[in-house]
């Protein structure tokens, strides 16, 4: 095949990975902290999304025309309001149930993300229609013969590069890091050195839920659109992402975020109708990984209480 | 039992049977209303919808009217599956008369066997598809509105009369995408285009990188798209993303004001077809235009507005002329012939179909879709890319 | 035995009116009257006979409740709206029943309780169309794909717990729409027409004419259903009170103890999935040609969601309670336009303040009665 144009699949693959990434990396936090599935993660997605383009609209509507301006307030306003829902999950609907069983968790982050995705649909005007995101990002593009090398795509994903590095170096250099890798690893014992177990979870929660905040917009640019559906999606995703990588694992997160994203290009290349049967390839792949390796590549450490 | 006890259940008796017994119909008739009012084609639907309710409106402030007409509205968003339970609900309900339904294709053929289930007389109002009045003859089907045979073969008419040679076709997996590129092929076939790939996309499909990276390197001049505005406009959209030139040629699916707003200026030079005049060059269109903004509705009418008001005055007109029942609308409806409307003279084959013989073709000029007869492309002040 | 009796008479009056009426501001009036009247019911202690009635004598108020379902059906004989209603709240909960099998008794995760509904649906369209199977058969067939087609997912379901398990199951509902819109043999998203049935030349959807009495067609279906739905929620209760319930149940509640003791915890988990999926598929069957049409976007994980949620609420491992919620659940959007367009959003809503305040659900499980009837 055509170098430039297996260079463009791989360039579509890398942006879409790095967006599934984010997503599995905020799915593998929120495990590691507080053992639970936060389902409603994709849908936060969405909602940071839609923030952002209100944002824009608002400050437009203000009468602000400069680009950067513009930019810059979607993305701050977008991630500290769903960094902001993120806590409130965490605090009221997350935290009281940790004595329960984990199935109901599941069950109501499960109901959340509808709650969120079905008020996205009905409180927004005309909610159900897709809706153009406006365009902030410099477009010029760079033809090498077959493959199109866009500004807009490289600035995302070198963005999102930053952005992961940038989460890394928290968790790795920082006393902050530190206190929730502590809270990770073994939460009774954190406490009892003094770490502030409630602010801790809270912290987690909202940097899991900015980063899916910031893959919303991303998509938002990618697809110059976005709609109530399209956190459903990336969740499933997502989690399925982290899985693969292991849970509890930030580097198994982002693995498994560009694993996937690799699984759907070799779909979308290697079979005959292409595009089409991508997600079904995808899918029952994961399916298959999961009946060979329960608890993904980088295991979890379980220990149950019998 | 006391006798206070026995009075209370006497009349709590006779209260319930009261609401339950269904109450005496009054000189009301029911008609229905199906389209799209949620989802990606919305605005469609919600100009169909108020174009209906435009006709009932006229029709109940005209005194020599026999009855009193109430629309009843339901959502089939486009999707088979809840269309085929919109139209179940509504053919169901015995006091709807008569219905006028659908502008998707995808939905409307879902549909035509629930209406014969049933025995609702429906008037179809925004689908193409030809099947749908075609693969059966069920004398419940009417259709107002022309096929997609008609515009498919203009359309690759005036693009091979333009001088391109090479075409993509993309369309969307239901019947109605389907169904265009079955006719737009043979009808280019006919006229010697040469098609250099077919690329079937869900109607729903957010990416189409996959897709139009193949097509960028099977190198086409012109790529035609048979399907509705939502992935119209995303597909528009990539294809810059991908730094693809060529035409981007459409059908009466994009003829829409959501597919500009949606591109802003990418959707300049995009080609279009559709069956009938534009809404103001129609025997009644400035009639209808006018009561149309009197009512001061949310919505503009869109490409079919004037359709669903045709559709929905000939279901009064024969429920009028019959009276309110289904059996008797039917057998009226096969007898129209060159019925005035504001469409012009409506006539139903053997079908139930409509004949709309004259097709528009439209281009985005400046955000607005015109006429190509009018615009600055046909008269050779701008060009269309890869024009030669 | 008394208060049973009295509490599904006022039930089924209730329901009729519920189903009758069609001014908003009455179904409103009426679904506030019924809340006050459970809740008055549950303070004054009056729920407690009703309780033990049923628990005592469930065969006769189960043969009591066809009876009561089969008034409400000769009510409303000529509304074919309704009638599908009826229908459809019946083999929702035969689907919630299969399910309950699976989760509620061994705690099994099956988050595509849709899509095994959809395959039968599905094989149910093209028998029908394509060969002259008969079409009870059809029904046993449809339910045995769905069953085989699960035991795909065997493998991955046995190997995981908690969220692991979760995503399997979620993933097979995604790659199942996915695989149903993509596929042009299945229909595409255009989705299949189904027949109806033919039971030895009696047309299940030709209108049955009782002398100047016109009864609607779905009258057949609902006949059916009813049968369906009875040998169902026999099966279950069944199942419940025998040794296969009480190992199923030590499953669910402590899978390491189970083992333990010898228990063969893959041999019950797998009963448990493949049966709970042939009765969701056997419902789906029948439910693809009450509708005549079956389409991908009828079995989305959003639609999966809802059966979990009818079971949520009605109660985890409680069939009565399935029957309620499932009444509920589709009933009450369908009476309550205003409602309608919101009715997602509802459930959702429904399903977390069950989860925070009453797990259990509306008719919580009762405590196993190993001696049916015994008094100290």
């Amino acid at each position: 095949m055509d170098i430039g144009l297996l260079a463009q699949h791989v360039m579509n693959g890398l942006m879409v990975g790095m967006m599934y990434a984010l997503v599995a990396v905020g799915f593998t936090l929120f495990f590691g902290v507080l053992d639970v599935i936060q389902f409603a993660h994709g849908d936060v997605l969405t909602v940071g999304a839609f923030t952002a383009l209100v944002t824009f609209l608002g400050v437009r509507a203000a009468g602000v025309g400069s680009g950067p301006i513009l930019l810059s307030a979607m993305v701050v306003v977008s991630i500290f309001a769903v960094a902001a829902l993120g806590m409130l999950i965490a605090r009221y609907l997350v935290l009281p149930l940790r004595t329960a069983p984990a199935l109901n968790t599941l069950l109501i982050t499960l109901m959340l993300g509808t709650v969120l995705r079905e008020s996205v649909r009905l409180f927004y005007p005309q909610g159900a229609n897709p809706k153009p995101f406006p365009a902030l990002l410099p477009t010029n593009s760079i033809n090498i013969g077959n493959f199109n090398l866009r500004l807009d795509n490289t600035i995302m994903l070198a963005a999102g590069v930053m952005v992961i590095i940038g989460v890394e170096l928290l968790l790795n250099r920082t006393k902050l890091g530190l206190a929730i890798r502590a809270v990770a690893q073994d939460e009774e014992t954190a406490r009892t050195m003094g770490i502030n177990f409630l602010a801790i979870v809270l912290v987690a929660f909202a940097i899991g839920s900015g980063l899916a905040a910031f893959a919303g917009i991303m998509n938002g640019f990618y697809y110059n659109e976005v709609n109530f559906g399209m956190g459903l999606y990336l969740g499933v995703i997502g989690f399925a992402a982290a899985i693969i990588g292991g849970l509890g694992s930030i580097y198994g997160a982002i693995l498994g975020g560009f694993l996937f994203a690799a699984l759907q290009t070799v779909g979308t290349v290697a079979l005959p109708f292409g595009s089409a049967y991508k997600d079904v390839f995808a899918f029952a792949v994961i399916i298959i990984f999961m009946a060979w390796r329960p608890t993904g590549l980088i295991q979890e450490k379980i220990s149950e209480r019998v | 039992m006391t006798r206070a006890l026995k009075a209370a259940m006497a009349i709590l008796a006779v209260a319930w049977l009261a609401a339950v017994v269904p109450a005496e119909a009054k000189d009301k008739v029911k008609v229905g209303f199906i389209g799209p009012l949620t989802g990606g084609v919305s605005a469609n639907g919600l100009g169909g919808r108020n174009s209906a309710d435009l006709a009932v409106r006229l029709r109940n402030a005209d005194p020599k009217a026999k009855y009193e007409y109430e629309l009843v509205v339901l959502d089939d968003e486009c999707k088979p599956n809840v269309a085929v339970q919109a139209a179940t609900k509504m053919a169901a309900e015995r006091d709807i008369v008569a219905a006028a339904t659908h502008y998707c294709s995808s939905t409307a053929i879902a549909t035509v066997d629930v209406y014969h289930r049933f025995g609702l007389p429906v008037v179809v109002w925004g689908a193409v598809l030809p099947d749908i009045t075609y693969r059966n003859k069920y004398p419940e089907v009417h259709r107002v509105n022309g096929t997609m045979i008609n515009q498919n073969d203009t359309n690759a008419e005036l693009l091979t009369k333009l001088g391109y040679k090479t075409f993509a076709v993309i369309h969307d997996t239901t019947d109605y995408g389907k169904g265009h590129n079955e006719y737009f092929s043979a009808a280019l076939a006919k006229r010697g285009g040469k098609i250099v790939g077919t690329f079937g996309v869900g109607s729903d499909q957010q990416d189409f990188t996959a897709e139009l990276t193949q097509i960028k390197a099977l190198n086409p001049e012109v790529i035609y798209f048979g399907g509705l505005t939502p992935i119209g406009v995303r597909i528009r959209a990539q294809m810059d993303k991908l730094g693809i030139k060529a035409v981007f040629d459409g059908t009466s699916g994009i003829v829409s004001d959501a597919y500009i707003q949606g591109l802003g200026a990418l959707a300049e030079g995009t080609l279009a077809f559709r069956e009938g005049a534009p809404t103001d060059k129609l025997p009644g269109g400035k009639f209808f235009m006018e009561k149309y903004a009197a009512q001061k509705y949310d919505n503009p009418p869109e490409a079919y507005g004037a359709f669903a008001y045709a559709a929905m005055d000939l279901i009064l007109d024969s429920i009028e002329k019959v009276g309110p029942d289904r059996r008797r609308v039917i057998e009226d409806m096969a007898k129209v012939e060159n019925r005035d409307s504001i469409i012009g003279k409506i006539t139903f084959d053997d079908h139930g179909q409509n004949t709309v013989s004259l097709i528009t073709k439209y281009v985005v000029q400046d955000g607005k879709w015109v006429v190509w007869e009018d615009s600055e492309y046909a008269s050779g002040k701008r060009k269309l890319p890869r024009q030669k | 035995m008394l208060p049973g009796v009295v509490a599904q008479a006022l039930a089924t009056l209730y329901l009729i009116t519920l189903l009758a009426v069609e001014r908003q501001l009455l179904i409103i009036g009426l679904l506030g009257l019924a809340v006050i009247a459970v809740l008055g019911a549950y303070w004054l202690g009056w729920l407690d006979p009703v309780n033990r009635s049923f628990a005592d004598r469930e065969d006769v108020l189960g043969v009591l409740a066809l009876v009561a379902a089969c008034a409400v059906a000769a009510f409303f004989h000529d509304n074919h709206f309704l009638l599908l209603l009826i229908v459809t709240v019946v083999l929702y909960t035969v689907a919630t029943l299969g399910l309950n099998i699976q989760f509620g008794y061994a705690g099994v995760l099956n988050f595509a309780g849709a899509s095994f509904f959809g395959i039968g649906a599905y094989t149910s369209a093209v028998l029908n169309a394509h060969s002259a199977v008969p079409p009870l058969l059809v029904l046993l067939i449809g339910g045995l794909i769905a069953a085989l087609v699960g035991s795909l997912l065997l493998l991955p379901v046995l190997r995981t717990r908690g969220h692991y398990a979760a995503l399997v199951t979620i993933a097979f509902a995604l790659l199942l729409k996915a695989f149903l819109e993509v596929n042009d043999v299945l229909g595409g998203p255009q989705g299949l027409q189904v027949k109806g049935m033919t039971i030895r030349g009696w047309a299940f959807n030709d209108n049955i004419e009782l002398g100047n009495v016109e009864l609607s067609f779905y009258m057949n279906y609902l006949v059916l259903s009813l049968a369906l739905l009875a040998v169902a929620f026999i099966l279950v209760r069944r199942l419940e009170r025998s040794w296969i319930g009480l190992n199923l149940d030590a499953l669910r509640l402590d899978e390491t103890a189970a083992s333990c003791f010898g228990l063969n915890i893959v041999r019950w988990k797998i009963t448990a999935f493949t049966l709970g999926n042939f009765l969701i598929g056997i419902a789906g069957a029948l439910f693809g040609m009450v509708g005549g049409f079956v389409a991908p976007n009828n079995y989305t994980f959003a639609d999966s969601l809802i059966l979990v949620s009818i079971l949520l609420l009605g109660g985890v491992g409680s069939p009565w309670g399935s029957v309620v919620a499932a009444a509920i659940v589709i009933v009450v959007p369908e009476k309550l336009q205003t409602i309608q367009e919101y009715r997602f959003l509802l459930y959702a809503v429904m399903v977390i303040a069950v989860l925070l305040f009453r797990p259990e659900g509306l008719l919580p499980r009762p405590a196993r009665n190993y001696f049916p009837g015994w008094r100290p």
